[in-house]
């Protein structure tokens, strides 16, 4: 070997002759990967469901909207004629809770609240950008039930967000609205189900009840 | 090949599956941290919503109670009779609303939802939360009252109107739960209830009374 060949001149060792099939690999695989992380990692089905966030009073859906069979409207008592499905006042706790369980720990927060005038700081669960501007009044009084945004809630110990209430979500329903329809005096029965076919009797349903949901965007969005 | 570069490569494709696994996780599980949102878009507008809150002011509420003293616009109620169950010569014996089907209707429905969990569906004070406070044993609870006494079916309805607005005894008030025509709706079909329960065969108009057999 002659000495001037070693200096200046740089030669690739042999392994690096694998480099270029596994770079053709990275090529495909790196991009495949990012994708899948975007796809799954920023879906409102991970990022939107299973909040399931702590309350100052261990309200329990499950006793009072389940084995009790309260009405929903019976504290949520705006959802048919405004926008926003009032949270209840103080009031409505104690309209029964002056009475039952007067000394229960877990009702502390309730009492103090009762007493001093301050809101209880309920956490809210299902929380839409502030652009949209979602009317509870317009689903329920024609026929969309409370259970196909916010799940069996009467099952709920705790309340926790079981749909993606995202745009796409919301754009199935309005593009094909048949099978989350009921009659209107059904909407807070949870466990009710269509007589027959969901989309024959909701195809009813809609003719009866003139049920045509816009797909504008001015419609949720101003 | 140096070790060092399979090494490298091997914990990179193991550290890429973490990702992955969080996903995953996500997916399964429930949080009680909200929702991370990567592009915000204005999605948290510096605006209060209903209900929201508003650390400017003492009670922390952004939506303001009425200030003591004052009456809203359209909120005079001057008619006793209506808002109230209540004229200067007394209860209101007459229903100051037209009792139709639709009313009756809709009185059932409110009944169900407001009345019934302690009045029980048919009125004898034997709801669901009723019973089971009942069945607590506290101490604390005094039961319903039926409807189908003879002192709640002479009550008038102006009474029975204000009981459901004002509370009694150990019934709360519902007048801010309830609209008042709703109210009226309510007091309605209580008296339909009320004729439900003490309806004798010669109450039944004569072409149906045949079907009673």
């Amino acid at each position: 070997m002659m000495r001037g060949e070693q200096v200046g001149s740089f030669v690739f060792p042999r392994w690096t002759n694998v480099l270029r099939p596994v770079l053709a690999v990275a090529l495909v695989v790196v991009p495949a990967y990012v994708v899948v992380l975007l796809a799954y990692g920023a879906s409102p089905r991970t990022t939107n469901v299973g909040y399931q966030p702590v309350q100052p009073v261990p309200y329990s859906h499950a006793l009072h909207a389940g084995q009790l069979g309260i009405d929903c409207r019976y504290c949520h008592n705006t959802v048919e004629v405004a926008a926003h499905a009032a949270l209840p006042p103080t009031q409505t706790c104690m309209n029964c809770h002056a009475r039952i369980r007067t000394t229960s720990p877990k009702l502390l927060p309730v009492r103090e609240s009762y007493a001093t005038g301050l809101p209880i700081p309920w956490v809210r669960v299902h929380d839409l950008p502030d652009y949209v501007y979602f009317n509870h009044s317009a689903h329920v009084r024609r026929g969309v039930g409370c259970v196909e945004c916010h799940g069996r809630v009467d099952t709920m110990e705790v309340v926790t967000q079981v749909h993606r209430l995202s745009m796409g979500w919301c754009l199935d329903c309005h593009r094909h609205p048949e099978p989350h329809l009921r009659p209107p005096d059904m909407v807070t029965k949870m466990d009710w189900v269509p007589p027959g076919d969901p989309e024959t009797y909701g195809r009813q349903l809609r003719q009866a009840n003139n049920i045509n949901p816009s797909t504008q965007c001015w419609t949720c969005h101003r | 090949m140096p070790r060092g570069l399979i090494y490298g490569a091997v914990l990179l494709a193991a550290l890429a599956l973490i990702p992955l696994a969080l996903i995953a996780r996500a997916r399964v599980t429930t949080s009680g941290v909200p929702r991370i949102q990567l592009i915000q878009d204005m999605g948290r507008q510096p605006k209060f919503k209903t209900q929201s809150a508003n650390p400017m002011f003492a009670d922390g509420r952004a939506m303001r109670p009425e200030v003591p003293g004052t009456v809203a616009r359209g909120e005079l109620h001057e008619d006793g009779a209506y808002w109230a169950g209540r004229t200067p010569d007394g209860w209101v014996m007459a229903f100051p609303v037209a009792v139709t089907d639709q009313l009756m209707r809709r009185g059932q429905e409110r009944y169900d939802i407001f009345c019934a969990p302690c009045h029980g569906l048919a009125g004898y004070g034997d709801g669901p939360v009723a019973k089971r406070a009942d069945a607590l044993q506290e101490g604390t609870w005094t039961p319903p009252s039926s409807y189908h006494t003879d002192l709640v079916r002479q009550r008038p309805v102006g009474f029975i109107f204000n009981t459901i607005s004002n509370g009694i005894r150990n019934m709360p008030a519902y007048g801010p739960q309830i609209p008042v025509a709703d109210r009226w709706a309510i007091v309605a079909y209580v008296r339909a209830l009320q004729r439900s329960q003490d309806a004798r065969a010669t109450n039944v108009p004569p072409e149906l009374q045949r079907q009673l057999r």
